[in-house]
């Protein structure tokens, strides 16, 4: 933020660079003559004008730039300074432990536990959530009547938040009283009826189904803009050499689809790795701490246990695994854009 | 390819095509199919909001024999689920309001210093993408507890305000490089200040964007449930979304309140949604369709 001194904005004249004092003079007598020009301010007419633009325009980001800093940044500092600590949340005191938190964090199993859960649910809900939402982009996409009409309804289910649809489905799963096991038991299939939420090797599964259980929303609309964007001439050029429905999707749509898979996969990868909402309603975690993620590990351990400091340190693995996992599965994508 | 030009073609493909065709026809089955499927839960919680606890518990998948709106009235007579409401409403239009006074102008201002102060403030402010909401959890309730605002609407307001402002620079940005600056140029010479030109020359501009922003932002908050339960604790009557799950008890939970109070929860939305589904679907596009 310092640098606006003499770097000048690309494409701007030399002018900007040239010693401070002549440049000035210059720049003030360039105000004037080149005042009809429309080059923007700042690119050729000297640096005290080109200044005070950019001091000008700095101050449009303040605002936003403080609250940014003060509930963002700074608190993810924090965490990094509170995860050496014994914290307890509560107290107003607290000790350095150095790495202590680190080493309790990745020796122990039920936090691996929270990682495997975060990687099926993140990673499994990413995938299949991308595919449904292919696959009803496709649909609507081959639709010439009443397209916005489909659009619309297969939208709807995406206003359902993530909090609501767990809530319900919570009461739809449960043991006794709930839709699902009633009707296996009127259907004559009282031994299939399980405790979806309480069966230790079903319940990440169940998890995953709900987290799936949706047309994408977002997604969808995505890949529909960009299903509309291929251009018609490439497939039917590609219809002309003969090329089947599956081929001019495989070698003409799919590779012209590159970009929004890359932006869909990355945005629900980042949903994926903080999933809490369903595991709050639905297990709060359980049974025992089977269905975990780190989202709610970190929620549990930091305010449920009273173990700030350690809370923090697993927040801290959650950001280094979300800032990874972004970029590399970027870098991956992004080359196989050029390549399609 | 702009979006005139998609639409166009679509029209014109519409003309060509009166006929509906057999796998246009399996689309449209296959879709509705799909749309009910996933809608299953909540018009299963819609049916049973009409129900009593005992009708619920003793035959799950009955139907509703009237439609009375006990459980609607008692709902707001019985909880706190009305001070709910406002609690959201005010945090949902509060922060959208600020979003929009703060993040486009710093978008234009990131713009338009031009240079590396610029690339390096895009940057910082898109790195909070990755930056999930947990990692800045723990110390941002020691701070609200540190400055009396824990438990407060303002914290919501506040916590949600820095996390928004990441999406709306990625959103706003984008479109800003397309705003050409002669328009801005002429009225700076006409003796207009930078502000007033922001606001009355380039603000009209963006408003595809700021729609768009607004609607998804709006829809966010009114769902949120992780940061409202964090931030409010039993002496404030929560969001929506709080105050249904503390209705949630282990043994004692009132299913037909439940119910309702998801019913009416998804009412706003819906109605948002319908309002401004133009608007969605072209924001959703901006930024999103490549080439």
């Amino acid at each position: 933020m310092n640098d606006d001194s003499d770097t000048p904005a690309s494409g701007s004249a030399p002018v900007a660079i040239a010693d401070p004092s002549p440049a000035r003079r210059t720049g003030h007598l360039r105000v004037r003559s080149t005042r009809r020009d429309s080059v923007p301010p700042g690119a050729r007419t000297g640096s005290r004008r080109f200044r005070r633009h950019r001091a000008a325009m700095f101050g449009f980001v303040v605002p936003a730039l403080v609250v940014y800093l003060a509930m963002v940044i700074a608190p993810s500092m924090q965490s990094v300074q509170l995860s050496l600590t014994d914290w307890n949340g509560v107290k107003d005191t607290y000790n350095y432990i150095g790495l202590a938190n680190y080493q309790d964090i990745l020796s122990s199993g039920r936090f691996w536990n929270a990682v495997r859960n975060t990687l099926v649910l993140g990673i499994g809900s990413a995938v299949i959530i991308n595919v449904i939402s292919l696959v009803v982009a496709l649909l609507l996409d081959r639709l010439h009547h009443w397209q916005g009409f489909f659009r619309t309804v297969a939208y709807l289910p995406a206003l359902v938040s993530g909090f609501i649809a767990a809530t319900i489905w919570k009461y739809i799963l449960n043991y006794n009283f709930g839709a699902v096991n009633s009707t296996l038991r009127d259907l004559g299939l009282p031994s299939w009826a399980q405790d979806w939420l309480g069966n230790s090797d079903l319940v990440v599964w169940v998890l995953l189904f709900i987290l799936c259980f949706t047309l994408g929303g977002n997604t969808t609309l995505i890949y529909l803009a960009n299903l509309q964007s291929v251009p018609q001439e490439l497939v039917e050029a590609a219809r002309i050499d003969g090329a089947s429905g599956r081929k001019v999707f495989r070698y003409v749509t799919w590779p012209m689809l590159a970009g929004a898979v890359t932006v869909n996969l990355t945005l629900a990868m980042i949903a994926g790795w903080t999933v809490f909402d369903q595991v709050m309603v639905l297990t709060s975690g359980g049974p025992g701490f089977i269905s975990e993620t780190m989202a709610f590990f970190i929620y549990k351990v930091g305010f449920g246990e009273y173990r700030a400091g350690y809370g923090s340190a697993a927040a801290v693995v959650l950001f280094v695994v979300v800032m990874l996992s972004t970029v590399l599965a970027n870098r991956y994508m992004r080359s196989r854009e050029i390549q399609a | 390819m702009s979006i005139t030009s998609i639409t166009r073609r679509r029209s014109r493909s519409n003309r060509e095509r009166k006929r509906y065709s057999p796998g246009e026809i399996a689309a449209m089955v296959v879709l509705a199919v799909l749309v009910l499927v996933v809608s299953f839960p909540v018009l299963y919680a819609f049916l049973n909001s009409f129900r009593t606890y005992s009708e619920i518990t003793t035959e799950p998948m009955g139907m509703p024999t009237s439609f009375k709106f006990d459980n609607y009235v008692r709902l707001f007579q019985d909880t706190q689920y009305g001070e709910a409401v406002g609690n959201t409403l005010i945090i949902t239009v509060t922060t959208c309001l600020l979003l929009v006074a703060i993040v486009p102008m710093a978008a234009y201002g990131i713009e338009r210093i031009g240079g590396r102060a610029s690339t390096a403030l895009y940057l910082l402010f898109i790195a909070g993408l990755m930056i999930p909401f947990q990692v800045r959890m723990i110390p941002l309730v020691k701070a609200m507890n540190e400055v009396g605002l824990y438990s407060t609407l303002t914290s919501v307001i506040l916590v949600h305000l820095g996390g928004a402002a990441s999406f709306g620079i990625l959103l706003y940005c984008s479109f800003i490089k397309g705003v050409p600056l002669e328009v801005e140029e002429a009225a700076h010479m006409d003796g207009a200040g930078r502000l007033r030109t922001f606001w009355s020359i380039v603000f009209p501009m963006l408003l595809p964007v700021t729609s768009a922003f607004i609607i998804i932002q709006a829809l966010g908050l009114w769902n949120d449930f992780f940061i409202p339960l964090v931030f409010l604790d039993s002496t404030s009557a929560g969001t929506i979304n709080v105050a249904i799950n503390r209705m949630v008890g282990l043994l004692t939970s009132q299913w037909e309140l439940i119910y309702t109070g998801t019913i009416l929860a998804l009412v706003p939305s819906v109605i948002i949604f319908a309002a401004f589904q133009r608007y969605f679907v072209k924001g959703m596009s901006i930024g999103a369709v490549k080439g």
